[in-house]
């Protein structure tokens, strides 16, 4: 029985090394002449002398599918469990040996010793550190400051290098190089609005400023209902209309500015 | 009272039409039409202010009108004239702008009514007068901001806007430039269809053109409005409907928009603060303010329209500039109502306007910042105007110029006349401004605030009354405000007599000088107190009346009232308390809080603790009061008041003893005491240690307070990452630095542990979590590192290299770089950082750190870059030519006076020169030549006609490099007499002068040949009867526009006469009309060149006017030569006799001769240029 199970993986393995190159389907392959294997050993060691191998087939997918792997440790560990000889090595994987580190651990006895070897340690074991991660602000506090400090000094000398430059003293002109003054057409554009960083930061408060003025000014139309004095209501139903986030878009027929009118076509050729 | 009018033309402008076109490039194309009523018969001239303007046509009710065009201020004193001295050209100056001002019915525009609307004059009907006029690149007026960027006009961000100082409408269009002249106006420019213009009034309509390429704005002004409020802008200006107030627009230049709406947000606060105070709502229908770039002044208040300059915007991250621009818009918005809405009677009213604008001003300042800040604004101010008094010999808020007779020159200290807006220095009119408010919070101190405000709603309401009315002839003038209405007013409403207040503040100059000082007599139980005056230097006034004297005792505060009289001196004041300092009780303060104080430091005799005069400021004055030490640390710690703090802190610079240093320091360390007493503490504190710095133990002034407020617990040497969102602590922060900066140790040097303490918080700057910019504070970084350096130790003048550099100096110098290189990359709001690093280098190099070179601030005050940064740069070279005397930089600067494309920026040059001057005129420096001086004149004579502030800033620096009399670099006269030219006073001898001048045989340009040149060129003259001119009236150049006046008359009219300019003097150039005819002219009818051209070849008035009108008959040119020159002849003829006499018994004196003979005389007196050479001058040097 054992030997027909035995023919039959080996021809499978024949017929799969013929057929397939290819190494997931070997994988596969190995992996359910294994089992087969296994499934086999376990009839001999519950008496059976031979089987069928659709049976074993069978038995091979029952194992498959419903496998606990909890009670696995305490099975393998059986006294009367049969050692199985290795299977024949089919595509041994060459692993370059360039990066050693530490000493190969040995298997535990569980473990058979055809079993591949552990990965090198270093994939696996934790690297031992020579420095405490930083986390005192003190040191955090100059890092960031040199670390800023080193970058603008970097970038404004090598932007010193590349252009043109004035310099303090006559005879030396590379240790303080200053980079060139260079006028603007619209000098007040750069001086006045802030940097696209700032300009960030400044509409998430402004985002922040006008919900609260909605806030306020929606109160304020609460307020005026109650407010009996006509001309203060006008004044507060003029002043929420901007506010009114449903008025947005016809806000412009609301307010009456006169810059806001559209422009007339001259008269006579409305003639 | 007086009832205003125009006396220009004997009648009412009501209503005015401008058309302007905007051409393409720099030029305008106008139409103005100006409804006159005349209010007499004989009205037969009409005279209007213009400038630039080129007019081509004038037409009354649709008939040709003859024209002249002259304007004396366009060169002062003639080229040829030697006249090098300063009292001479003011004068004329003067003259000249008299001979034009419109509030004494004068204009450089003449034009003559034709003889066939005598009739319709008569009858009293209305005259309609259409000017067309262009103005092409105008110089002063109009500016045009046009960047040279590729684009259309629009893309550029080019933008057009009126500015000028005082009355300047009349640079762009022609009108009766007085703010006393109201009427209405229709005001109609077209422009790019992709441009805003922004006028005064309601925009009734906007219309394209046919071809749709242009729009046509309509504005109309129904509010009676004089023509020096009417204002202009135009750009492609974003626009922005005020979110409160929809009546309200705001404009920016393109890109800005985010700014303009935070930098807006708050101005409809500001509105209801004014209409509330005033019970009076804002006048005019809608409110626009435009953000320009380029501007003359930060604010300008016109009629219904603000102009501001664009770098007042700023984002909701800025914290310094908040408050500056908000104070900017309220105070643009208080002019609106006193200064646009009412405007003045005369110049000599403008103070109520001024005053009032600057109280409500005041008022919005304390309900917005607090009392503390408005107290302290108060102070700051009154210690600016007494400084600037005492420096310059006083202010005149109401000068009365009467009768022509100035025995007392109100002004006699001054070296520019103030009976104009346009002679008075910038600086002086800024001072004005500043005591004209002041003065109003003293009226207010007399009469309470209610009663002020009641009368401000009067003023207001019947402006308001009468702006609504049609057109009567003395409805209007209820919108103008006089010095008489304003102090009837208030006695009407208040019942009270201020005439005295008036009289010391308003019609006389000068300060109050206050020595105080006491002594405890423990016997009496009296403090004895001693209050002396100065009031002999020079802009000081006796102070007579009450004076509130408080005097802090151990059982409370005191107020005290004495009386200031004539000759006492001591006042005994009866004490309240016995000294008893071992009882222990608290102290009751002024404002009824009872505080523990530590007695142990006061004399044990004396109840006092300390005794303050005048703590109200309700006098102007500047008091020097002397207490002990003690007294002052007991006053800054315990009281209230910031004003007495402050005054406490100024004076324990005095005192360096530990005891000071403590109180410094527990005021410092005070959260509640007031944030700017805080800051004046440091630097008190910084002083103190320096005196102190044998004997301070510990580290340096304020580095452990410093630490404890801003640094982290764990390290003490790490600031924490900023958080600015306490400003009194961000405004302590920053300043306590530079402060530190300024400790000096036993050498003299900055403690090695303070600059290095500097860089540290430079180093660990870290602004990523602050919700505001950090610029300023970096910026003040900067400063402090400045302001740590000391002198070089120089070893026999070896040359500054990098070798020598010392070792502290290498890393400020590497901070500077840095900070320097990183603006190119990540420039900062306003370039701060770029502004205080210029600074910075300008002082390494002062010190001799760095070798002395202007080159890299040459480079950073050329036109492109921001304003500020320009203006840094060039105070660096203005100093560095004063250090170096180098005149290769004055050269470099004088031309950037005239060239620079920025008005403000050369006005800032001139103000700066003046400020440290290369070098003043009692020191001898090579810089001071002739060429310089000739340099100078020429700039202020006609370099700079075409802006008002910048010629009286031209005056100043002539007068601080040269005084009032001959700069003493010029070579004496050939064949003058051996003069004493370096005057003591700085006050000009008359009688040797002209002398001088005399004996200057190349003197030969003046005005009164110009008198008689002006006959010559007048084509009129061939259509009328020719008049004699009444030499008796008519005095140099001044001749010339009487002159001309005659010639236009009609046949002797004598109820003209009055109307006569009699009160002018001037020179004039030479200039011609045309449209005599009745056809318009083909060519411009004048041009400056011209002007300028014929001026130079005057002495020979026959050739030059020949070919100025070619088609005059000469024999007419001939005949009224002969009889100006006669006439001329016989006055000389009395004076030289007059002369005489006159020289040799007032040798040394006569500065403050009546003006009129002063006149008189001044053609011989004040020089040859008067006088032609042949007559006069052997009298003369005799």
């Amino acid at each position: 029985m054992a030997d027909t199970a035995a023919s039959a993986s080996g021809s499978g393995t024949r017929s799969g090394s013929k057929h397939s190159t290819n190494p997931a389907d070997n994988y596969h392959l190995a992996r359910r002449r294994t089992l087969q294997v296994v499934v086999s050993s376990l009839l001999t060691e519950a008496g059976f002398e031979s089987a069928e191998k659709a049976s074993v087939e069978t038995l091979t997918e029952m194992l498959q599918s419903c496998f606990n792997v909890d009670t696995l440790p305490a099975y393998a560990k059986r006294s009367q469990r049969m050692v199985i000889t290795a299977p024949p090595v089919t595509n041994q994987p060459v692993t370059p040996k360039a990066l050693t580190a530490g000493q190969n651990r040995p298997h535990p006895p569980h473990i058979p010793s055809h079993f591949p070897e552990f990965p090198d340690p270093h994939t696996y074991i934790k690297t031992p550190t020579y420095r405490e991660p930083v986390s005192d602000y003190q040191v955090l506090r100059e890092k960031a400051a040199s670390q800023r400090r080193d970058v603008e000094r970097a970038l404004t000398r090598f932007m010193a290098k590349t252009g043109e430059t004035q310099s303090l003293f006559k005879d030396d002109v590379s240790t303080f190089p200053l980079i060139a003054a260079r006028p603007f057409t619209i000098p007040y554009l750069t001086a006045l609005l802030p940097s696209e960083l700032e300009m960030q930061q400044m509409e998430e408060t402004d985002s922040l400023e006008q919900d609260e003025q909605m806030d306020t000014e929606n109160l304020a139309l609460h307020v005026s209902t109650d407010d009996s004095g006509a001309e203060k209501e006008n004044a507060s139903v003029l002043q929420q209309n901007p506010a009114l986030p449903g008025s947005r878009n016809g806000e412009e027929s609301v307010i009456d500015n006169p810059y806001l009118r559209p422009v007339k076509k001259p008269k006579i050729r409305r003639k | 009272e007086r009832v205003k009018h125009w006396q220009g033309g004997a009648g009412y402008n009501t209503h005015n039409i401008l058309i302007l076109l905007c051409g393409s490039s720099l030029s305008l194309q106008g139409f103005v039409e100006l409804t006159i009523f005349p209010t007499v018969a004989n009205l037969n001239r009409i005279k209007l202010n213009s400038k630039q303007c080129r007019i081509y046509r004038v037409r009354i009710n649709d008939l040709e009108a003859a024209f002249i065009y002259n304007d004396p201020t366009l060169e002062v004193c003639h080229s040829e004239s030697k006249q090098r001295n300063l009292n001479y050209f003011s004068n004329a100056y003067a003259a000249a702008v008299s001979a034009v001002d419109p509030d004494a019915g004068n204009g450089e525009l003449c034009i003559k009514v034709p003889s066939e609307l005598w009739r319709h004059v008569d009858e009293l009907k209305v005259l309609k007068i259409h000017i067309n006029f262009s103005l092409d690149q105008p110089k002063g007026g109009l500016h045009f901001v046009v960047p040279s960027v590729e684009g259309s006009m629009a893309e550029r961000g080019a933008h057009v806007f009126s500015c000028g100082y005082q009355n300047s409408t009349r640079f762009w269009f022609p009108c009766v430039d007085s703010y006393s002249e109201l009427c209405t106006w229709k005001l109609e420019f077209t422009v790019d269809a992709a441009m805003v213009a922004v006028s005064n009034g309601d925009l009734v309509e906007t219309v394209y053109t046919h071809d749709m390429r242009k729009k046509t704005f309509h504005y109309m002004l129904t509010i009676p409005t004089a023509a020096s409020n009417i204002s202009l802008a135009i750009g492609p200006f974003e626009i922005l409907v005020d979110p409160y107030m929809h009546e309200v627009t705001h404009f920016c230049l393109p890109q800005l928009l985010p700014l303009l709406k935070h930098t807006t947000s708050y101005l409809h606060e500001v509105f209801e603060f004014y209409e509330e105070i005033l019970t009076c709502r804002y006048p005019y229908s809608c409110f626009k303010t435009v953000f320009i770039d380029e501007a003359y002044v930060e604010v300008a208040a016109y009629a219904s329209m603000s102009i501001f300059s664009t770098n007042l915007l700023h984002s909701a991250m800025i914290i310094d500039e908040t408050p500056l621009t908000r104070r900017c818009l309220a105070q643009s918005l208080a002019q609106q109502f006193f200064g646009c809405f009412i405007s003045r009677m005369s110049w000599s009213d403008e103070w109520v306007l001024k005053g009032i604008s600057g109280y409500i001003y005041g008022l919005w300042m304390k309900k917005t910042f607090g009392v503390n800040e408005y107290r302290h604004w108060i102070k700051e101010e009154l210690d600016k105007i007494v400084a600037y008094e005492l420096k310059t010999g006083g202010v005149l808020l109401h000068p009365i110029f009467g009768g022509g007779k100035e025995k007392d020159n109100p002004a006699s200290h001054l070296h520019f006349s103030i009976k104009h807006p346009h002679t008075l220095s910038w600086e002086y009119y800024t001072m004005f401004q500043c005591k004209a408010h002041l003065v109003m919070r003293l009226i207010e101190n007399r009469i309470s605030m209610e009663f002020m405000l009641q009368v401000f709603n009067k003023l207001l309401s019947l402006a308001s009354t009468a702006s609504s009315q049609k057109f009567q002839s003395h409805m209007w003038s209820q919108m103008l405000v006089s010095t008489y209405g304003f102090l009837k007013s208030i006695s009407n409403v208040s019942g009270k007599d201020i005439q005295p207040l008036i009289k010391q503040w308003v019609d006389q100059s000068g300060v109050v000088k206050f020595y105080g000082s006491f002594a405890f007599n423990r016997k009496r139980n009296v403090l004895e107190l001693e209050i002396k005056q100065d009031y002999t230097s020079p802009g000081t006034q006796k102070y007579v009346g009450p004076l509130k004297v408080t005097v802090q005792e151990l059982d409370g505060s005191f107020n005290h009232t004495l009386q200031i009289e004539e000759n006492s001196l001591k006042h005994d004041i009866p004490c309240h308390s016995k000294s008893r300092r071992n009882k222990k009780k608290k102290i009751p303060l002024m404002n009824g809080e009872e505080v523990d104080m530590d007695l142990s430091a006061m004399d044990a005799d004396s109840p006092l603790l300390w005794i303050r005069i005048d703590p109200d400021m309700s006098v102007l004055r500047k008091v020097e009061f002397e207490q002990a030490d003690f007294m002052w640390q007991y006053q800054l710690r315990y009281e209230r008041d910031v004003v007495a703090q402050q005054e406490s802190i100024l004076a324990l610079e005095k005192f360096p003893t530990p005891a000071s240093r403590l109180a410094l320091t527990d005021t410092l360390e005070h959260e509640h005491c007031f944030y700017r007493v805080r800051m004046a503490a440091c630097f008190c504190l910084a002083k103190i240690a320096n005196s102190m710095v044998s004997t301070w133990t510990g580290p340096p002034a304020m580095k452990s307070l410093f630490t404890r407020m801003f640094c982290c617990k764990t390290c003490p040497n790490i600031v924490k990452t900023n958080n600015f969102m306490s400003f009194q602590s961000y405004f302590l922060q920053k300043t306590m630095p530079v402060a530190m900066a300024l400790l000096r140790d036993v050498h003299n040097l900055c403690p090695k542990e303070v600059l290095t303490f500097i860089l540290d918080l430079i180093k660990y700057n870290d602004n990523r979590k602050n919700k505001f910019s950090d610029n300023y504070y970096r910026a003040e970084m900067i400063d402090a590192l400045a302001n740590s350096v000391t002198p070089a130790v120089s070893v026999n003048n070896e040359v500054r290299t990098l070798d020598n550099l010392n070792p502290d100096v290498r890393l400020i110098l590497e901070e500077i770089t840095r900070f320097l290189n990183m603006e190119k990359l990540l420039p900062s709001y306003r370039h701060t950082i770029t502004v205080s690093c210029l600074k910075a280098i300008r002082v390494l190099q002062k010190n001799g750190h760095v070798p002395s070179d202007p080159a890299l601030f040459k480079s950073y005050a050329e036109y492109g870059h921001f304003v500020d940064i320009r203006i840094a740069a060039l105070e660096a070279v203005v100093d560095y030519t004063k250090v170096d005397r180098s005149y290769e930089e004055l050269q470099w600067l004088l031309n950037m006076i005239q060239t620079d494309p920025v008005p403000y920026v050369r006005h800032k040059i001139l103000n700066m020169l003046t400020k440290n001057p290369p070098f003043t005129k009692n020191l001898e420096s090579p810089l001071c030549n002739e060429a310089l001086v000739d340099q100078l004149w020429k700039l202020m004579n006609s370099g700079t006609s075409h802006d008002w502030r910048l010629r009286c800033g031209a005056v100043d620096l002539y007068f601080t490099l040269f005084g009032l009399s001959r700069p003493s670099c010029l070579p004496l006269p050939e064949l003058g007499l051996v003069l004493n030219l370096k005057e003591k006073k700085a006050v000009l001898n008359p009688t040797i002068i002209p002398e001088t001048a005399a004996g200057n045989q190349e003197a030969a340009s003046n005005p009164s040949s110009h008198a008689q040149l002006g006959g010559f060129q007048n084509p009129f003259s061939s259509s009328q009867e020719e008049e004699e001119i009444d030499m008796d009236t008519v005095h140099d150049s001044q001749a010339f526009i009487s002159h001309h006046l005659n010639m236009l008359e009609r046949p002797s009219t004598p109820g003209l006469s009055k109307y006569r300019p009699a009160s002018s003097r001037s020179s004039l150039i030479p200039q011609h009309s045309s449209g005599s005819d009745g056809t318009p002219p083909t060519k411009p009818p004048w041009t400056v060149e011209l002007a300028r051209k014929g001026a130079g070849k005057e002495q020979s008035p026959l050739e030059m006017s020949v070919p100025a009108v070619p088609a005059a008959p000469l024999s007419l040119f001939a005949k009224e030569a002969a009889a100006s020159k006669h006439g001329e002849h016989r006055r000389r003829h009395e004076h030289k006799k007059k002369k005489k006499k006159h020289r040799h018994k007032h040798r040394h004196r006569h500065r403050h001769d009546a003006r009129e003979r002063e006149r008189d005389r001044e053609p011989f007196a004040f020089s040859s240029p008067a006088s032609g050479r042949s007559a006069r001058s052997p009298s003369l040097s005799d």
